[in-house]
């Protein structure tokens, strides 16, 4: 028995399985691909339909995120968003950036007026004042030109900092006497409507927790699924926040991504210790199991992952010698490294692949000797655990991921929106040019892949590929000339790499017969044009087993 | 004075309808989970809250477990044990709104948090900061403190502590638990430093003096010695002098770990004042005016054995009257 065939006629297919590079149809059965090349040669499977929907667009595997968060959908079902540079929003419009205190006021003002009922608070999220001019500040006396009675709350880009009107704080009851590390007063002691870390956020508990209520909500699920598509990605791999551990709340998300409408395949991973959930191996396996249990073609719940330490633009990343370029020591860890070295064996002994934050040089370190322990002990020669984010490896310890068949996933986009912030305080100019080391790990053979790490910034392989490849600041300056990579590599490592450490290169990454039929769908190909217009090139959708989804406008 | 089995309440002033809020920090390995095992054991009739960090690490005997509802186990003796699952925010809120409302709060922090830090929690709605204890390993403490890895989280865990709750010292000989101590006191002049076996701590060096509304008798001065602890108390009718307040609480022997108290001062006679020392922190603010109430100071201070000087303290608080 044999269902119905499509071949699709594009102007350009780009492969990436360098065994057969490019073609102009594709053939597809079952939502799988029976063939690319010229229609001579995929057209022999029996009487099909010819689709030219794409015959002036190019066609390449849809884009695997290997590193995302529900939150990138979740923070639109909070709130509008705030920040200083454009962003893609889930109905598919672009949200200009704000480039200034005064637009960011005009913006609320906007916002104030189109709420009726005057009590409920107006949420924002996604400003970030580092891009602003030095000493420029939105305190609580500029919100409150917005409203002086309906409570204002902004969460900062960063998630670990809020601004507040004053109508928020007397609501809350936040005062001056309060003695609280990180609630920001003036010169004259009085409250200036900051509130650094989440203990402070904590004050402004009922919009803090109606602003939770959105993020994890059933829209923030949906959203994430169109703004992946939106960017051509057919695949997310969910690294620590989708609720595992609660099976009620997983529930929703297996109803809601096995969805034949939703558009993306999502792999889970369980968050060892995110917002206090389990971190022991005995405790959290059969969790995992019972998850695994349920796995389908859409919703795949595939490893582990585990937060070492914080950030760098935070200075909270725990950093080799001689620490940060501005005199800060170093960060902080998230777990006691003991700790760490015991729960990864733990995972690494039952087979499951572990996906690790690790910002800073120091944190890579104890994740290289912690899988190395791990190694000599239960020997997995296929594990693939794969260090994340990793923005500060050096060559050595690329060199030893590669002996121990570890992966890198790099966060280029850190080079364009912090590159300026880590030369000048951050990290100071030589490990500035060498962060997100593309280049240094194509040269010692390390597997890797990127990721926008949504919602840090908007999720789009477009755009880690064009900083890959250009290497270029917010403020135009050449970030590392000798990390730069070509874009064949930069593609790959969106495609195929990426499937590579989430275990899925047999079924998606590349496109070749027996494998998913999911396309990214673009109007030109990243190998043909400017380097520089990559992250312009319009974006049709993507089609998913098959089946076309063409993103929202 | 009213005494329940183990703890130590100041009567005839409920200063607050806020849950007191208690952080126990400190490295890994340092006996937090053992502490708080304790805890729930002896809680001396108070409806303790606990929020742990490793659910799966408390270790409560089934006879003690009344019912488990998902991330809660509710304890025969009125005691709530819950995982932090959803986040700070929402388990202190779910934990202030019950009812009846748990007596204290704490918190067991993860093994690298930084416990200062979560004290914060403490300005919440509905909370009250009561204090950040943090239990060190009296055996490993030192190392750990300079570890190249940990070293800087574990110095930084000690300085935000109010209290430093050296446990294990059953592990060490005198010479060593000296040394230590002589360690912690260098690294942070004035800390108050308990030492324990096996987490055994007194309640009431570890969340000090409940607030209750029971009325009670007119009482000068008190002293209670008691073989793990003594407490002193005073009770005046007075105005008392509030500079010589504060000086007399910058003089107070290290050994004296907690004092609560309501007290009324020349200074602002209008209004009461809340006196509260946890450790090495201690504040002293103005609240609600007296209205119709007779003002009167009332305060108690709890410390290690033979650390009171009874004399001493009177004196003091008969010049602070007097003047």
């Amino acid at each position: 028995m044999t269902s119905e065939i499509t071949i699709f006629v594009a102007k350009k297919i780009i492969t990436m399985n360098p065994s057969n590079p490019e073609g102009t149809h594709i053939a597809v059965r079952d939502g799988r691909i029976l063939g690319v090349g010229s229609l001579a040669e995929v057209a022999g499977w029996g009487e099909y339909t010819l689709d030219e929907t794409f015959k002036d667009k190019v066609l390449l595997p849809g884009f695997v995120e290997s590193h995302g968060h529900v939150g990138e959908g979740g923070l639109w079902a909070a709130g509008p968003y705030l920040g200083y540079f454009g962003r893609n929003s889930p109905d598919g419009s672009y949200v200009e950036g704000l480039k200034s205190t005064d637009t960011v006021i005009a913006r609320l003002k906007a916002l104030d007026a189109e709420i009726s009922d005057p009590n409920t608070p107006l949420i924002g999220w996604g400003l970030d004042p580092l891009f602003f001019p030095e000493g420029t500040q939105l305190y609580a006396n500029e919100l409150d030109q917005v409203s002086a009675t309906r409570p204002i709350f902004i969460l900062h880009l960063s998630g670990h900092v809020a601004s507040v009107n004053t109508a928020l704080m007397q609501q809350a009851g936040i005062n001056a006497d309060m003695d609280v590390q990180g609630l920001v007063k003036d010169a004259s002691g009085q409250l200036t409507g900051e509130l650094q870390s989440q203990t402070t956020m904590a004050l402004a508990k009922d919009v803090f927790l109606r602003m939770l209520g959105g993020v994890q909500s059933e829209t923030a699920v949906v959203n994430f699924g169109k703004l992946a598509n939106l960017a051509g990605h057919t695949t997310v791999a969910e690294l620590g926040t989708a609720p595992i551990h609660n099976p009620d709340g997983f529930a929703v998300w297996q109803r809601l991504v096995n969805d034949p409408e939703f558009p993306v395949r999502v792999i889970p991973y369980y968050g060892a210790g995110n917002l206090g959930a389990p971190v022991k191996p005995e405790e959290v396996i059969p969790m995992v199991r019972a998850a695994q249990s349920k796995n389908t073609d859409k919703l795949y719940v595939n490893g582990i992952k585990i937060w070492i330490d914080g950030s760098n633009q935070g200075f909270t990343a725990r950093v080799f010698w001689p620490g940060y370029y501005n005199g800060i020591e170093n960060g902080l860890w998230y777990i006691p490294p003991e700790q760490f070295r015991e729960v990864l064996k733990g995972y690494h002994k039952a087979g499951l692949n572990c996906h690790i934050h690790c910002n800073g040089s120091e944190a890579t370190e104890l994740l290289l000797d912690s899988v190395d322990a791990a190694l000599r002990e239960y020997a997995w020669l296929d594990h693939r655990h794969t260090a994340q984010h990793n923005q500060l490896v050096t060559p050595a310890q690329l060199r030893k991921m590669r002996n121990l068949g570890m992966c890198a996933n790099f966060f280029t986009n850190h080079v364009y929106y912090y590159g300026d912030q880590h030369y000048d305080t951050v990290l100071g100019p030589e490990r500035a040019n060498q962060v997100n080391p593309c280049g240094a790990a194509l040269r010692e053979g390390v597997s890797f892949s990127l990721h926008s790490d949504p919602p840090v910034t908007s999720i789009g392989h477009l755009h880690t590929i064009w900083c890959a490849v250009n290497r270029v600041t917010a403020s135009g300056r050449v970030l590392g000339e000798h990390e730069k990579i070509g874009v064949y590599e930069a593609l790959k490592a969106a495609t195929i790499d990426a499937a590579y450490q989430i275990h899925m290169d047999h079924k998606i990454g590349s496109l070749e017969i027996g494998k998913f039929a999911d396309f990214a769908v673009l109007d030109e190909s990243p190998l043909d044009v400017d380097p520089m217009a990559i992250k312009d090139i319009p974006v049709w959708g993507t089609v998913l087993g098959g089946l076309k989804f063409p993103a929202a406008k | 004075m009213g005494y329940g089995a183990g703890r130590i309440e100041i009567p005839g002033c409920k200063m607050t309808d806020r849950i007191p809020l208690t952080i126990i920090g400190g490295y890994l390995g340092a006996g937090k989970t053992t502490l708080l095992n304790h805890i729930l054991r002896h809680n001396a009739g108070l409806r303790l809250a606990v929020i742990v960090n490793d659910f799966g690490d408390i270790n409560i005997d089934a006879e003690l477990i009344e019912n488990q509802d998902g991330d809660t186990i509710n304890l025969a003796n009125g005691c709530i044990c819950c995982s932090l699952a959803g986040g700070f925010v929402q388990a202190l809120s779910a934990l202030a709104e019950m009812e009846p409302p748990p007596a204290h709060i704490l918190i067991e922090a993860s093994g690298v948090a930084d416990p200062h830090n979560l004290g914060q929690y403490g300005y919440m709605d509905r909370l009250q900061r009561n204090g950040v204890i943090v239990v060190a390993d009296a055996e490993t403490v030192q190392a750990k403190s300079m570890d190249k890895y940990v070293g800087q989280t574990v110095t930084r865990q000690l300085q935000g502590g109010d209290l430093i709750l050296l446990n294990k010292i059953d592990l060490v000989d005198v010479d060593v638990l000296k040394d230590v101590r002589t360690w912690l006191q260098g690294l942070m002049p004035r800390a108050r430093i308990v030492e324990a076996d096996h987490g055994i701590v007194p309640l009431p060096i570890l969340l000090g003096v409940f607030e209750t509304d029971e009325p009670e008798g007119s009482v000068k001065s008190d002293h209670y010695p008691d073989d793990e602890y003594e407490t002193w108390s005073f009770t005046s009718e007075q105005p008392l002098d509030g500079e010589a307040f504060r000086s007399m609480v910058e003089m107070l022997p290290e050994a004296i770990i907690r004092a609560k108290g309501i007290l009324y001062l020349r200074e602002n006679p209008k209004h009461r004042y809340i006196f509260q020392l946890v450790g090495k922190r201690w504040s002293l603010k103005a609240k609600q005016a007296w209205n119709d109430e007779q003002p009167a100071s009332k305060l108690v201070m709890i410390g290690l054995p033979q650390c009171f000087n009874s004399t001493w303290l009177e004196n003091k608080f008969y010049k602070m009257i007097g003047n």
